[in-house]
């Protein structure tokens, strides 16, 4: 700010020291050849010369005091400012409406001009941002591959060694047995992992379609088939009512569910059920996985959704990653879905995976041909 | 439900460039298939399908010399035996795109090589079996279907199906145990429609599954490949361990 008064300061000495200069040295001459025309010329020259380094007020002020020097020293009579002919009085009126004009359009060009040079600086950051941009999408990209060649170079010795030892567990080997259920430990590790990672990564694409409820149950329930206790869950859907229809992401529903039902056989007694229910509440669709484990201390009930939460009581009993429950919570909310927690009256737990509901309850209105 | 194939005289080509993952689709087919074929990248695999004419061919994706989708396609043009493939990947668009490029099936690394051998066998009865459709009825689990009749029977009891239901039926059972994408459902059944038909597909589905499956929620009839489609038959999933 002080070095902008200075430079401002300085161009007005400079050009009231010029007017001056002119004014002393056209006086000298003033008798001789000079006509009006010329000295009309050349303050005009000055005010103009004034307005580009100083702006409007030094071209102005210029302007004026050039008027009031014309008038003074260089229109007959000399050195006074009455004027004799109505010539002069035209020519003075003339040069201060040029000298004005030309001010004020001089300055406009040159914010004009200034605009453009902003307008263009901007163009040339936006050009940088967008190539920015490009940059972060070229990292995504090199994420995916990455998490591609990581994937495959995990789960490739984990094939071999899941199925060189079901092969041994086959024949009768005890320990072939662990070798298994630990590889399958370690397979989910590695998806939880990369899951974690995609999620972290930002970018999360899921497709949104129009699925439904009952759909999402049965595919649960097929992918549980086979694990450790899979004959414990127990479905609770209303067939005779109208089919539950919502817009989600099926597959990544489905993990959230597989990861909830996973949960509920690990932490509960191995004679009771877990149930795998459907409803709609509203504008939700509710699958509700209810078991009758230890549930959540009241302390707790926030923090389990955290990465790397364990209860105290089972941290030692039960392996998992620790990550099922936040990667779970990140992918319903991915998809404008929710995941709560909440206590089951009789003691367990019950963990709702809330979903987009669609359409009416009402069948009149479901889409199907009769 | 475990699946126990029964032995074939059937010849398999394994494409895979780890030895590891050779080995044990070997052992893993040991005791279902009669011979198992060897190839360690894209063009050698080309050579063998030509020269050989296997029954069925085993892809891994992660081959150093050629995209899996690119030898999908190649193979295809030179030969109609089901291709089954291993993916380390958890991506469905993926799985999409391969069945799109003509593969029959998939496996995700790392499998169970019973669900695996149980995939092979079926896949090779599959192909074996002539194209059905063409018999105008299909049975799976109680459930009979029989298009020229136009008559449905869920364990003897008749069924009544919709135009559209009758349409998805049919699509699905014109090869039984292939997975059919969402979208050559689609245009399986709503050819000449565009727009918001075609979005009801999987409602039209759970409708249907109440009337031809035992229990909706444990379907055994029409089996949903998450992310991918639909398929018709018995679900091919290992009992635990």
């Amino acid at each position: 700010m002080a070095q902008l008064r200075s430079s401002a300061t300085i161009s007005v000495v400079l050009w009231y020291g010029l007017l001056i200069l002119v004014t002393v040295v056209m006086h000298l001459t003033r008798e001789t050849q000079q006509s009006q025309a010329h000295v009309v010329l050349i303050y005009l020259l000055v005010v103009l010369g004034g307005s580009l380094s100083g702006g409007r007020p030094l071209g102005f002020t210029l302007a004026a005091a050039a008027t009031i020097l014309i008038s003074y020293y260089f229109q007959p009579p000399f050195d006074s400012f009455s004027l004799t002919k109505p010539i002069d009085a035209v020519v003075l009126s003339a040069f201060f409406a040029t000298a004005g004009t030309t001010t004020y359009l001089l300055v406009r060009a040159q914010e004009e001009a200034a605009q453009a040079r902003a307008h263009a600086e901007e163009v040339e950051r936006l050009s940088n941002e967008a190539s920015h941009a490009e940059a972060l999408r070229e990292t995504a990209r090199f994420k995916d591959v990455l998490l591609a060649s990581v994937s495959h170079d995990l789960r490739t010795p984990l094939t071999s060694i899941k199925a060189l030892a079901q092969d041994a567990a086959d024949s009768g080997d005890p320990n072939a047995v662990i070798i298994v259920a630990q590889t399958e430990r370690l397979s989910k590790m590695v998806a939880h992992l990369l899951d974690m990672s995609r999620l972290n990564a930002g970018e999360f694409p899921v497709s949104i379609e129009l699925n439904t409820a009952e759909d999402l149950v049965g595919a649960a329930v097929l992918e549980m088939t086979g694990s450790n206790g899979a004959d414990r869950i127990r479905v609770e859907i209303d067939y005779a009512a109208p089919v539950l229809i919502g817009m989600f992401d099926f597959v990544e529903s489905l993990r959230v569910l597989v990861n909830l039902l996973d949960n509920a056989l690990v932490y509960s007694p191995p004679t009771s059920p877990v149930i795998l229910s459907a409803t709609r509440v509203g504008d939700w669709l509710q699958l509700s996985v209810s078991d009758r484990g230890p549930g959540v201390p009241r302390t707790d009930a926030e923090r389990i959704f955290e990465p790397f939460y364990r209860h105290a009581s089972t941290a030692n009993a039960v392996h998992g990653t620790g990550l099922g429950l936040a990667i779970s919570k990140s992918l319903a909310e991915a998809q404008g879905g929710q995941l709560i927690y909440s206590e089951r009256s009789g003691g367990g737990s019950v963990f709702t995976l809330r979903l987009r509901a669609v359409g009416a309850t009402d069948p009149a209105e479901l889409p199907v041909e009769q | 439900m475990v699946m126990h194939p029964t032995r074939t005289d059937a010849t398999v080509l394994v494409i895979d460039d780890e030895p590891e993952i050779r080995h044990v689709v070997h052992s893993a087919l040991r005791s279902t298939v009669a011979r198992v074929l060897d190839a360690a990248d894209g063009r050698s695999a080309l050579a063998t399908v030509k020269a050989q004419t296997p029954d069925l061919i085993v892809l891994d994706l992660g081959l150093p010399d050629q995209s899996g989708l690119d030898l999908c396609r190649a193979i295809r043009a030179h030969s109609l035996a089901p291709i089954v493939v291993l993916t380390a990947r958890h991506i469905e668009s993926d799985k999409v795109a391969l069945l799109n490029a003509g593969a029959d099936d998939y496996v995700t690394k790392p499998f169970s090589t019973s669900e695996f051998a149980a995939r092979v066998a079926a896949q090779i009865r599959r192909a074996r079996t002539a194209r059905p459709g063409t018999s105008g009825a299909v049975e799976a689990d109680g459930m009979s279907v029989n298009f020229t009749s136009r008559h449905a029977h869920r364990d003897g009891k008749p069924v009544r199906l919709t135009p559209i239901e009758w349409a998805i039926l049919r699509a699905l059972t014109a090869d039984p145990g292939r997975v059919y994408t969402h979208q050559q459902l689609f245009d399986a059944v709503w050819a000449r429609e565009f727009g918001d038909a075609r979005q009801y597909l999987r409602v039209h589905i759970t409708n249907l599954r109440r009337k031809v499956e035992r229990d909706p929620t444990h379907p055994r009839v029409i089996i949903t490949e998450p992310g991918v489609g639909y398929r018709f038959g018995t679900p091919l999933v290992q009992e635990s361990a």
